[in-house]
């Protein structure tokens, strides 16, 4: 493993702004090599809102013949570790009415069909992100991380009848616990580094721990004593509490001070631009892996039915305007714009990945990385033929550089195959999934 | 621009997301029907004798965790923290329109995380401040004081009494501290950090002597205290309101009313202003407007108009206007900037000041407010869809059900000298698109002399006069803003509409159906009583959904 120059304390505070409170990295200190393991595998899904203008997305050719598409053609330099999947299907994604948005959006990860509701008993299905970590998630510092660049705007209704959750989450833990996103680059970056003390004593570790540990036990008791008396949905919530407390013990029992052995250089901005935004949150995604803080992650460049007005691409309407094309060149011309730069981001994502190098080959080598959106055309709703990348070999479980045409199959059936391929041994999943997909081992 | 086409699926789709409406699924030729929620004007539908004599339902509220604003707020009146603590936590999502819906304010060990570092800055912070000198930890003896200190915190964090084996399981902390050699005040640190990530803080904890019987019972004074300083205050009660629930009185009506006049008059009473009107009344989404650069619109507009807002609403809070006139009160708050770009006269100062609009009719009220205009246009023109829909669901609650996809897709054949009314007649002809539009369209064409960031215009940008004339279904004509005010002022539902949204927000959890008899029983006491915004909230909280819940039958729910 290649060493990397110590970071000084003062680089980084520079790059951070104001950011005060940051302890000392274990970055920064002189390195001891990591012992020579084989890389873990890593996935990530990448979310994009409001479909896809699908023919400038689709390349001509199968298998290795494939020619990259204007949308993809950012991807020319991971070409050979990509797979275009065609034809994959995620019905459950279809509403009840109107709300595919929403609707898709609670079944991207989930395949399951979402209960039509502005509040009240919200439920879809466990995501499969959430089902890795809960298989892989031991293993690191943090079970997942979800990411993502916009707060809800906190007005109205987020899509036809359909609660806001379905509309702002792809990672469920459960049917009706969705798990919330980071929007702050900083506030991911300090989740992520700002607990390391290298200073702290041993001593001082283990009263940490013991005070950490004992108001964890305080709490749990006063949650336990309410238990027994709330009815069904307040148990519920209470439950999502005892899972977030469980957590919290992980953590503290894991304190020890020594730090992530990474040595990558970040400076995680609060812009409220979104180029330097997403920059930020997939710059820290990559460093989450480099330095194994977890394993899973999970990423929304926007929320569904997005409104984002892409100004800087010379754009005036808000992307969910366009995305109801009406068939009308203009709009997909301006479909076509952001595609393309959706694209970038993720072939940005890629190419960083890329160039990690860890035992036994790159970060990219080893890693899944999926992008899709929650429909295809977005003035149809097509919730078919949608439009998915597959990046990364997961450590040799795939064998990309290809484009593969499925003539319709659940998307599901990728969730089944990538599961299996971090470990997860499943014959079904979501409403309709059957089995593994098969092909992308070639 | 290429623009409007046949049957308005885009512009419907460009529009605020549709509510979802029981009946009619897709556009027809029948009119939608809105939820029937029927204001105290509506004509009387047989169906509400049920209204009279069945049992009412009260409903039942899950069980709350605090959104990012009642954080900041409760440890704000708590420990005296104003740097909003939670601004860093990940987003509340909302339902029914409104992020403190207890439904879907979900826990999750981020969030725990997050409530776990902010305890600990919190209370390190608030020591610091000497907010917790009331006695002195005697190292020798500092149980006393800790006891004393620890029970009279968690009282309040708690927003109850707190039980004897409650405080000596605090006070154990102290204990602890001394076994690992450091001082009481660790100790009392650390049961400081332990109540602030307990359930019973993070969570308005309600319980049913019962949990699995639906017979309603009244909740008890103390939960009914923070009923009401959640929904005033987005806050915890304070020493007068917890002292009147313990002493078990703040259920007589009296001593309620009371209780709500004085925290209404409460500086406090600011949340309303930016949580309830912040999202009813779209304010909120003026963070997110993205006006195209040609419209002049920048940061200190867009500030002064989220002002004129708060200040116009604020008024109804503690003044003496009725509810209704929010359509076309007839004073507003502008500075220079603002007033020159609505062309009223300066005030003469970048400071918000009230001016009357006796001479300028057509900025009273809500439809004139460039903050309302601005969230309901597209950022490069105007959309009569989107603020159609505006006062169909946020005035009247009758909103239309979405369009059936790809609906028509004709191509569009845009003549630019047309105006968007012309442009958008297809809308009224395509019979499976005029159901819905006929009742969208025309209110906000009522309000196209009002350009995409507010402005008066008689001309739209492409040269064709304004139209602002419209016909509702059931014949009523208008023509222009003052005129079509008028017609959603007098509308039977509006009443029971506002009524609805605030009960919404009141209980943290959604008005539907079966609360058609308390919405309309509140609106009818106060329209009674006065209509003012005060008149509402008492009735509100004087109903038996806020006095009431009940448990909830085993299995009843998944």
């Amino acid at each position: 493993m290649s060493r990397t120059p110590a970071l000084s304390r003062r680089t980084l505070l520079r790059g951070m702004g104001a950011l005060m409170a940051l302890p000392l990295l274990d970055v920064m200190r002189p390195r001891t090599a990591r012992a020579a393991t084989p890389a873990p595998r890593r996935f990530v899904a990448f979310y994009t809102p409001c479909g896809i203008h699908m023919p400038k997305w689709t390349p001509g050719g199968e298998g290795a013949n494939f020619s990259l598409t204007p949308t993809l053609a950012s991807l020319a330099p991971v070409k050979g570790d990509l797979l275009v999947l065609s034809g994959l299907d995620n019905l459950p994604g279809k509403p009840d009415g109107d709300g595919h948005h929403a609707a898709a959006t609670s079944a991207f990860l989930s395949c399951v069909k979402a209960r039509k509701t502005e509040g009240t008993n919200i439920r879809t299905g466990i995501s499969m992100d959430q089902v890795m970590a809960n298989a892989l998630g031991k293993a690191t510092r943090y079970p997942s991380l979800e990411l993502g660049i916009d707060q809800g705007k906190g007005i109205g209704n987020c899509d036809s009848g359909y609660a806001c959750p379905y509309a702002n989450n792809i990672a469920w833990a459960g049917p009706s616990t969705p798990v919330p996103k980071e929007t702050k680059p900083r506030a991911a970056f300090e989740r992520l580094f700002a607990d390391f003390d290298p200073n702290v004593t041993q001593a001082e570790l283990a009263k940490r721990k013991a005070y950490g540990l004992s108001i964890i036990d305080a709490v749990r008791d006063d949650a336990k004593s309410l238990q027994g008396k709330l009815g069904t949905t307040d148990k519920r919530k209470l439950d999502e509490y005892f899972t977030g407390v469980r957590e919290l013990e992980l953590r503290v029992n894991a304190m020890d001070g020594t730090g992530p052995t990474c040595g990558a250089a970040m400076t995680p901005a609060d812009s409220d631009d979104v180029r330097e935004k997403t920059k930020a949150m997939l710059d820290l995604i990559v460093l989450a892996f480099q330095c194994d803080l977890t394993r899973t992650c999970t990423f929304m460049l926007g929320n569904a039915r997005s409104t984002r007005v892409y100004s800087f691409l010379g754009l005036s309407g808000e992307h969910h305007t366009y995305s109801h094309h009406q068939r009308v060149q203009a709009n997909y011309d301006a479909l076509a714009k952001i595609d393309k730069w959706e694209v970038e981001q993720f072939s940005y994502l890629l190419q960083r990945m890329k160039g990690v190098q860890e035992e036994g080959g790159t970060l990219l080598d080893h890693s899944a990385v999926y992008f899709s959106s929650e429909i295809a055309d977005g003035n149809m709703h097509e919730h078919k033929n949608l439009p998915i990348l597959l990046a990364g070999r997961a450590g040799g479980a795939i064998a990309p550089g290809r484009h593969i045409r499925y003539g319709g199959q659940p998307l599901a059936n990728l969730y089944i195959a990538l599961l299996g391929m971090f470990g997860v041994s499943a014959t079904s999943f979501g409403d309709d999934g059957t089995g593994p997909l098969p092909g992308l081992r070639a | 621009m290429h623009a409007v086409t046949a049957c308005g699926w885009r512009w419907w789709k460009v529009g605020l997301a549709a509510v979802a409406v029981v009946l009619a699924a897709g556009c027809s030729d029948s009119l939608p029907k809105a939820r029937v929620l029927p204001g105290p004007d509506a004509p009387v539908d047989p169906q509400d004798a049920l209204c009279r004599s069945a049992a009412r339902d009260p409903g039942r509220v899950t069980l709350h965790r605090l959104n990012r604003a009642e954080y900041n707020n409760t440890v704000r009146d708590l420990l005296g923290d104003t740097g909003s603590p939670a601004s860093s936590f990940p987003p509340d999502d909302h339902g029914f329109g409104f992020d403190n819906n207890a439904d879907v304010l979900s826990m999750s060990p981020l969030l725990m995380e997050k409530y776990s570092h902010a305890a600990e800055a919190l209370v390190e912070a608030a020591w610091r401040r000497g907010a917790f000198n009331a006695c002195v930890l005697d190292p020798a003896q500092p149980e006393a004081c800790a006891r004393e200190l620890l029970k009279t915190f968690a009282r309040r964090a708690w927003r109850r009494p707190v039980t004897p084996e409650e405080v000596e399981r605090l006070v154990a902390f102290v204990a602890l501290a001394r076994q690992q050699g450091d001082t009481p005040e660790a100790g009392v640190k650390l049961a400081l950090r332990a109540v602030l990530v307990s359930p019973h803080f993070l969570f308005r904890v309600e319980l049913d002597p019962a949990p699995t019987s639906t017979v309603p019972h009244t909740v008890s004074d103390l939960e009914l205290a923070s009923r009401l300083s959640y929904f005033l205050w987005s806050s915890m009660p304070d020493e007068a309101l917890l002292q009147a629930a313990e002493g078990g009185h703040l259920h007589e009506p009296e001593v309620l009313e009371a209780q709500v006049r004085r925290m209404l008059a409460d500086p406090k009473a600011r949340a309303l202003v930016d949580n309830f009107a912040g999202q009813w009344l779209y304010t909120r989404a003026l963070d997110f407007s993205q006006p195209e650069s040609r419209y002049g619109f920048d940061e200190p507009l867009r500030e002064a108009m989220r002002q004129e807002m708060q200040l116009v609403f604020q008024e109804f809070v503690t003044g003496d206007h009725r509810l209704k006139d929010l359509l076309d009160a007839p004073f507003t708050y502008v500075n220079d900037r603002l007033a020159s770009h609505y062309g009223l006269p300066k005030p003469g100062t970048p400071a918000m000041t009230r001016v009357e609009l006796k001479d300028h009719p057509e900025r009273a009220g809500l439809f004139g407010k460039g903050a309302l205009l601005t969230v309901t246009a597209n950022p490069d023109r105007t959309s009569p869809v989107k603020r159609g829909v505006w006062v169909l669901e946020q005035l009247l609650c009758k909103g239309p059900p979405p369009p059936p996809p790809d609906a028509g897709g004709l191509a569009p054949a845009v003549d630019p000298t047309l105006n968007i009314k012309a442009r958008m007649a297809q809308h009224r002809v395509d019979p499976t698109c005029s159901g819905c539009h006929t009742l969208m369209d025309p209110l906000g064409f009522g309000m196209e002399n009002f350009d995409p960031v507010g402005r008066w215009r008689t001309k739209e940008e492409g040269g064709a006069v304004v139209d602002p004339s419209g016909e509702l279904p059931g014949g009523k004509a208008f023509n222009g803003v003052t005129e079509m005010r008028a017609v959603v002022k007098q509308d039977p539902d509006l009443s029971a509409c506002m009524t609805r949204h605030l009960l919404t927000y009141a209980l943290g959890r959604g008005a539907e159906e079966q609360d058609r008899c308390t919405v309309r029983d509140i609106s009818q006491q106060a329209e009674t009583r006065g209509g003012r915004l005060t008149d509402y909230i008492l009735a509100i909280v004087r109903s038996d959904a806020f006095l009431q819940r009940r448990g909830e039958a085993e299995g009843q729910k998944p």
